[in-house]
Formats: structure tokens, C-alpha cells, sequence
């Protein structure tokens, strides 16, 4: 029977703004949350207490320590740590759902795989940007602090480098994408925890021992650390991405449109 | 069963995993305001086709139709309008059953009011607030289905809704069922492997069979349908005696205990002779019955593989 009930479907944009919103909500007390708030802390308090107790042997004296207090912290936490959080999250977040056996729940809505995939997509790109601000504003907090616990160092006689902290960000940001939409893709198609951060890992270890093959601007794995090279003398950068930057945005977009039409074909068979 | 009325309908539904098939041009249909039970043995594929109906698999085969409309050109309309819990409840460990239903009422729109409204139809108000983990698995099976009463669906779609239930749940769930369907017209597609449970409370009935419908109607057309499976029950004082003094009318009769025989049920005419024959040779006949087969047996004759 053509029935009188009211049978129209919300708009994509509607569809996009409820997933998002229940998709915020999972979030509540899980270990991505955590990773994503208390990640960035990890190369801040390593380089805090190494400038507090060793700083006098790493800064030239009478120099502005900032750049070199920033950048060293930016290597560490870009060439390992950073790729690693990416592959995590992205694994935690949508562990969520694998552990619920919430799949099949989520397509029995009235949401189409579109919004699906874009809220959660939102969700993880939400996530990695929050966790690089943090990190950013705890390597500001703490270079004011060494100012305070060790004048010596001479932190509080400078200005810190916020100018050159936002653009910094925007050059980690753009080049963890690659990584991100990978590994979004492999978690979405795997449904599991461990095979998509195996896989993480692996590509992340290989990036860096690849560092100085003349291609390595093609592995989005090596973005992250590649990403500053656009960082002048005395902290100086720009807005423009270098090669690595502009193919890890490569990635991210061909990963995300080949990997949302594979996983059309992807059904609720399984006890999912 | 007339169409016009069908809230929902497969034509000629196939499907298979691989190689393997598992529907066979299924024609289900659901009649609206009913209480559908969908039976068949563990395997039969009955959760495959709630998850066909639900377009969680593609049909590469027949056509799906809720509401009147075809799945695959409505399917989020009709998804709008459908309740369902399929298989294990798909919950949240790390939310509280409140937050659980917050997510979907979140992800369907719904008005903020209505988490409370089912969390009291299910009797989980004073647990709303643990996590989910600590939900034993008969209070998980009561928030999967207060999810699918969330958005107070004209179709609900519940696949062993009373897995992991104890009696007093089973009851209170039976009784729900029943409120749902006479007081407020929504129409129930319920499966199940346990016949107790669907005779309690379907008006319907389908019974699966190796992906194929062996029967599809109202309980009592299936009952009808077995009268041929009906009996006559005899209560006497010794079975074994009565079938030697009586070898011609109840030497093919059932012992169905000391004192009791079986007779394959022919005509009330037959059941008067039989009283009579009885009472000539001497025997005393205590009670002498009709039975209609249960569903259960029903379910048996139909679900039984056919013998080569």
C-alpha cells in the first residue's frame, strides 16, 4: 500500500549534522578522547625537563631560546610521535562502533553512508587538529614556565613566536592528512583494531627509514617530519606547503573518494 | 492475503553469501497492524532477510517493499519510519543506557523527551544512568529494544527479541508486544526459532525453511492446514490391551501411555464408533478428544526435510 505516513528523508546536510552530533557524544570517556587531550603533554614534558636540567648545553647564551626550544620539540613530536597518533586514533575512533557491533544499528537509520563517513571523518580530522593545538599551547605553556624556573635560560627576556606557531600548525596539520585518510579507509574496510594500526606502524617506521630516498616526498608517512622543511632560520614560515604537504593532501583526497567508493560495496553481513 | 494492505512485501526475493545460496524467491508478506512471527530453525536465513529488508545487504534478486515502496529507491524514507534490532543489541559499553539512547535519538532527530518516554516503556528509568557494561543481558536486550522503539516506528523489525530474557521477561515482553500492536496499530516483524514465543503472540505467521517460505499466513490457516495432523486422544484403563481386542480400528493407534492411544483423526462419525467399539469390548473409556496439532507440531510437519 502507498501509505499516508510522512515518508520524505532528511537532507544530506541534516543527515551530516545528526551523525556528527551522536558521533561527538560517543566520544564521552573513551581512550580517544584521552590519547587526543593528553598525547600532546608526552614531547612537552620530555623536552621541558630536558631544557630544565640540560638547557645551558643546547642554547647558545644570549640567544632567543624559542626557536630552537620549538623546533627540537617539533621534530621529535612530528617525525614519531605524530604519525603514530594518527594511526591510533583513527583505530580508536572507530573501534567504538566494531566493539558495540554498531554497524549494523548505525545503516538501520535514516542516515545515508555519506554522512556516515563524513561526520566520522569530521570527527577524526576534529580530534588531530584539537591534539596538535594542545600540544602547541602546552610548548608555549612550558617554555613560559622554564622562564619562570630557569631565568638563566632566558625564556621570559623573549617574546614566544606566536606567529610563527600558526602557520607551524598548518603545515603539521595538512601533512598528517595523508596518514589520516589511510588509515581511515583501512579501519573502516578492516573493522578491527590491530590490523589497521599494524599496518600503521609498519608504514611509519619504514617513512623514517626511508628519510633520504630522493622520493620520500611521496610516502605520506614521512609528511609529518617533511613538513619542516618550511620552516626558515629564526623560526621563520610560511604559509605556502612544500612538495610533501601538497602530496599529502594529494592523498588524503584520492584515499578518501577511491576508499568511500569501495566501501559502498561493503555490506552488513556479518554478526556487525 | 490482499496486498493493498501489506506494510511489508518481497518479491521473488533471492540471495545468496558466495556461491552459497540462502533465499530463494521469497515472497514475505506482512500484513499491516499484525504481529508477524517469523519462524524457521537456526540457519534458515531469517536474519539474512530482516537484514535485506532493512538494506543492510543488497538484494541482487527480487524487491524489497515497506510501506508500499521499493527499498532501493525510498530506503532512508522507509528507514525513518522502521524500528529494529537485529541479532545482538548494539550498544555502547563505555555510555550509560541514557547516553545510549541519546546517540541514535541524536542521529534520527528526535525530540529529547523521547529517551525518557522508552527508557519507562522498557523499565530501565532507575538504570539509565550506569554504564552499559554493568546491564545484565536481559536488561541489554530491553535498551536494544527501547532503541528501536526510540523513533515510535510504524514497523518494528525484532530479530529474537527475547534472546537472554528471563521469564518474567519474556511475560513483560510478550504483553509490550501485544500493547504495542492492539492499542497503538504498530505492526511487529518478529523472529524466532522458539514457537512457544510466536504462538503466544503472532496473528501471522511465516515458517522458513532452507530459504524457502514452507508456509506463510494467519495462525489459524496454519492450524487448519494441519488438521490432517489432527488425532483422536483415547483415555482408557490399558492401551496395549484395547489394540488386542481391537486390531482392526486401533492396531495402527499411537501408545501415548499406559492408558492412553492416539487415533488419526477421520470424522466426528469415526469418534463415536470408536467410543462404541470400546465400550463393547468392555473397556472403559474415560475421555476421548479431539487434538489439534500446536503450532509447534505444525512447525515440525513444515520444517521437517522431505523425505526422499
Amino acid at each position: 500500500m502507498e501509505t499516508a505516513l510522512t515518508f520524505a528523508q532528511p537532507g544530506l546536510l541534516t543527515q551530516l549534522r545528526r551523525s556528527l552530533s551522536a558521533d561527538v557524544l560517543k566520544l564521552k570517556h573513551t581512550p580517544a578522547l584521552w590519547l587526543t587531550l593528553g598525547s600532546g603533554a608526552l614531547p612537552v614534558l620530555l623536552f621541558g625537563l630536558i631544557f630544565f636540567f640540560k638547557g645551558q648545553f643546547l642554547l647558545k647564551p644570549g640567544q632567543n631560546p624559542w626557536p630552537a626550544y620549538i623546533l627540537q620539540s617539533w621534530q621529535t613530536a612530528t617525525g614519531l610521535l605524530l604519525p603514530l597518533f594518527v594511526v591510533l586514533l583513527s583505530s580508536l575512533v572507530l573501534h567504538t562502533e566494531n566493539k558495540a557491533l554498531a554497524w549494523k544499528h548505525l545503516y538501520a537509520q535514516p542516515l545515508s553512508r555519506a554522512a556516515v563517513f563524513g561526520s566520522k571523518l569530521l570527527v577524526l580530522l576534529g580530534l588531530n587538529l584539537l591534539a596538535q593545538v594542545v600540544y602547541a599551547v602546552l610548548l608555549v605553556a612550558s617554555g613560559w614556565l622554564l622562564g619562570v624556573l630557569r631565568p638563566a635560560l632566558h625564556f621570559a627576556d623573549f617574546a614566544a613566536p606566536l606567529g610563527a606557531i600558526v602557520p607551524l600548525l598548518w603545515h603539521t596539520f595538512a601533512a598528517t592528512l595523508g596518514i589520516l585518510a589511510l588509515q581511515y579507509v583501512a579501519a573502516l574496510w578492516w573493522r578491527s583494531f590491530a590490523a589497521p594500526v599494524a599496518v600503521g606502524m609498519a608504514c611509519t617506521i619504514a617513512a623514517l627509514t626511508l628519510m633520504r630516498w630522493e622520493f620520500i616526498d611521496w610516502v605520506p608517512y614521512a609528511a609529518p617530519l617533511l613538513s619542516l622543511k618550511a620552516v626558515g632560520k629564526g623560526l621563520n614560515v610560511g604559509w605556502a606547503l612544500s612538495t610533501s604537504g601538497l602530496l599529502a593532501l594529494g592523498w588524503a583526497a584520492a584515499t578518501l573518494l577511491l576508499g568511500y567508493a569501495l566501501l559502498g560495496r561493503r555490506h552488513e553481513g556479518a554478526a556487525r | 492475503m490482499k496486498t493493498n494492505s501489506l506494510l511489508v512485501e518481497t518479491r521473488a526475493l533471492s540471495f545468496g553469501f558466495g556461491p552459497r545460496p540462502v533465499l530463494h524467491q521469497l515472497d514475505l508478506q506482512v500484513p499491516a497492524g499484525s504481529i508477524y512471527g517469523f519462524l524457521g530453525p537456526n540457519g534458515a536465513g531469517k536474519s539474512t532477510t530482516l537484514r535485506l529488508l532493512l538494506g543492510l545487504l543488497p538484494a541482487p534478486a527480487g524487491t524489497v517493499h515497506l510501506f508500499g515502496h521499493e527499498l532501493a529507491r525510498h530506503r532512508l524514507a522507509a528507514l525513518g519510519q522502521v524500528g529494529a534490532l537485529i541479532e545482538m543489541p548494539s550498544l555502547y559499553d563505555h555510555l550509560s543506557g541514557l547516553d545510549n539512547l541519546e546517540v541514535t535519538r541524536r542521529l534520527r532527530g528526535l525530540p529529547a523527551g523521547r529517551t525518557a518516554d522508552v527508557l519507562a516503556t522498557v523499565g530501565l528509568t532507575a538504570d539509565a544512568h550506569r554504564p552499559a557494561r554493568e546491564y545484565s543481558l536481559g536488561m541489554r536486550q530491553r535498551l536494544g529494544l527501547a532503541l528501536a522503539l526510540l523513533p515510535d516506528p510504524e514497523l518494528l523489525i525484532l530479530d529474537e527479541p527475547t534472546n537472554g530474557l528471563d521469564p518474567n521477561g519474556i511475560i513483560e515482553m510478550r504483553a509490550l508486544l501485544q500493547t504495542l500492536q492492539r492499542e497503538h496499530g504498530k505492526t511487529i516483524l518478529l523472529s524466532s526459532h522458539l514457537i512457544s514465543e510466536i504462538e503466544r503472540v503472532a496473528t501471522h505467521v511465516g515458517v522458513l525453511q532452507q530459504g524457502r517460505l514452507a508456509f506463510q499466513g494467519s495462525v489459524a490457516e496454519l492450524q487448519r492446514r494441519q488438521q490432517g495432523h489432527a488425532q483422536v486422544v483415547i483415555d482408557t484403563d490399558d492401551a496395549a490391551r484395547c489394540q488386542l481386542l481391537l486390531p482392526v480400528d486401533l492396531g495402527g493407534a499411537t501408545v501415548l501411555g499406559p492408558g492412553r492411544l492416539g487415533v488419526p483423526y477421520q470424522s466426528a462419525e469415526q469418534m463415536a464408533y470408536l467410543a462404541q467399539q470400546l465400550v463393547l469390548a468392555g473397556q472403559p473409556v474415560y475421555a476421548l478428544h479431539c487434538q489439534q496439532p500446536t503450532l509447534e507440531q505444525a512447525f515440525l510437519h513444515l520444517t521437517e526435510p522431505a523425505v526422499a
